[in-house]
């Protein structure tokens, strides 16, 4: 078998770090979380796992999602990255604004959001 | 400019300090929040000293200090003839600041028109001199300091959202000294030394560990840049006794709830005492303290306290300015930079009448 995707979810909010985690290792995937976005770019930092996708959510203390997009995408182009948030318009438009592949508003819906990874996961090896 | 290295030891200073180290070249906007005196300015300082624009300007506004027009034009800069007195043309500090930083503090206090103004130039990284139709390219670091509770803000409808969001992606909170007494030493060690090298002939020592208690366990209101007089004055007073008395009759309105874990001596507790009485005497002045404290909960909401400490306030002042000025309303409604209008409005409002 291929080795398991590697997932990165941030989120300030432990319920929803742990649903996500629960949820995504069941199906197979290799899971960190982290609780903000400086947790989150030290553990990307840290070279010992490539992710294969970042989930993050937006509003975080430190340095929020948006700022972590902005510098997994420069430091990281191949990474995958999955927005979401519960703020409604306006940190969602700073996401997309900051090149997050896809922004979803929450409540979310954790298969909508499990298609989306794995298409994006798909795309990314079609092209290498 | 010369930097403040970022003293202290406790896991938040460590911690920003870490963060700075991490962010400090991203150039992201930057937020800094915290009370005052807790050292926004220092951060701000810190993150242009290890990024890599430490070889440009780094350009500081006080977006409280000075009225909107000033700051508009401060900020922006303007062509010769923009507007009476602009007698030749004069760069803003965007202009000053390319390449390097835009330290912008007390954001909190800017007024509306110019945060959207704002906002428009951090989304496009253009901006236009007043008396300009020409739209000049800004490549600054957005640093942004504020004691103000934007959230708080943002509901009462005085900072916008979009704005708000725009400046928070690296958001650097700074708790109050009290809740970092671990540093409250090494500041003390760092300005004890600082100032023994300045001034080599004063009498200053350094407090004994009695003292030093006393001082990590005060709540130090002003935070660092209070710590920081009191190291001074006492370099001139050579009396740390001195300073501590002063320092629990400066303010003695805060009841240092640290205060409570170690009564162990009388004074400490009678000082407590204080404390508390003074607050209850400010809190009666606006509700009924003598009511069951069902009642009283019922009755107190902080947008009613806010209204009523707001309006006392206002009549005072309104009565002050009017009585100066011998009742002349034209002149008191511009003095106080409202309309002729609202002056009358409220002067009906508060009851302020001129001496029969
Ligand atoms: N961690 C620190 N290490 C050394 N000096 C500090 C530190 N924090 C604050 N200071 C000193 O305390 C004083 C106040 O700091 P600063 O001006 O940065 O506060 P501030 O948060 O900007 O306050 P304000 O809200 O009043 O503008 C300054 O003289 C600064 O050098
Ligand atoms: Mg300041």
């Amino acid at each position: 078998m291929d080795s398991p995707n590697k997932l990165l979810i941030v989120d300030d909010n432990e319920d929803i770090l742990s649903t996500f985690y629960e949820f995504f290792n069941s199906l197979g995937y290799e899971v960190k979380t982290a609780r903000d976005g400086f947790a989150a770019l030290k553990l990307l930092k840290n070279k010992s796992i490539f992710f294969d996708c970042l989930i993050t959510d937006l509003v975080m203390p430190n340095i929020s999602g948006v700022g972590l997009i902005s510098i997994a995408k420069k430091e990281y182009p191949h990474l995958k990255i999955i927005a979401m948030t519960g703020y409604g318009g306006q940190p969602g438009a700073l996401a997309s604004e900051a090149k997050a592949d896809f922004v979803f508003f929450k409540p979310v819906d954790l298969l909508k959001i499990e298609n989306k990874v794995s298409e994006l996961i798909n795309q990314k090896n079609d092209k290498q | 400019m010369t930097t403040t290295p970022l003293i202290g030891v406790s896991k938040s200073i460590l911690k920003i300090k870490e963060l700075i180290h991490h962010v400090a070249n991203t150039c992201l906007n930057v937020l800094i929040t915290g009370a005052t005196g807790v050292g926004k300015e220092v951060v701000a300082q810190n993150l242009y000293a290890e990024s890599a624009r430490s070889t440009q300007n780094f350009v500081k506004i006080n977006c409280a200090a000075l009225p909107e027009t000033l700051l508009e034009s401060e900020l922006y800069g303007y062509e010769k003839g923009a507007f009476t007195g602009a007698h030749k043309k004069r760069p803003g500090k965007f202009q000053t600041a390319d390449k390097g930083v835009l330290f912008l503090d007390e954001i909190g206090d800017m007024p509306m028109a110019l945060q959207s103004k704002m906002l428009h130039v951090l989304q496009s990284g253009e901006f236009s001199p007043l008396g300009s139709d020409q739209e000049y390219k800004t490549d600054v670091w957005v640093i942004a300091a504020t004691n103000h509770n934007l959230e708080e803000s943002m509901k009462q409808k005085m900072f916008r959202e979009d704005l708000f969001y725009r400046l928070n992606i690296i958001k650097i909170d700074i708790p109050p000294l009290r809740k970092r007494k671990e540093d409250i030493p090494s500041l003390i060690e760092y300005y004890f030394r600082l100032y023994k090298s300045e001034y080599p002939d004063n009498q200053g020592t350094r407090p004994d560990s009695d003292i030093l208690t006393k001082l990590c366990n005060y709540s130090w209101p002003g935070n660092v840049r209070q710590l920081q007089n009191c190291i001074k004055k006492q370099m001139i007073l050579n009396s740390w006794e001195k300073i501590f008395e002063e320092l629990t009759q400066e303010h003695p309105e805060i009841a240092p709830p640290i205060l409570k874990e170690n009564q162990q001596n009388g004074t400490q507790v009678y000082i407590n005492q204080e404390f508390s009485n003074a607050r209850t005497s400010i809190i009666s002045e606006f509700v009924d303290l003598s009511t069951s404290s069902d009642k009283l909960f019922e009755d107190l909401s902080l947008k009613k306290i806010k209204k009523m400490a707001s309006d006392k306030v206002e009549k005072e002042v309104i009565a002050f300015v009017l009585e100066k000025v011998g009742w002349n309303r034209s002149r008191a409604s511009k003095i106080l930079k409202i309309s002729y209008k609202t002056l009358l409005y409220k002067m009906n409002e508060f009851k302020v009448l001129p001496p029969a």
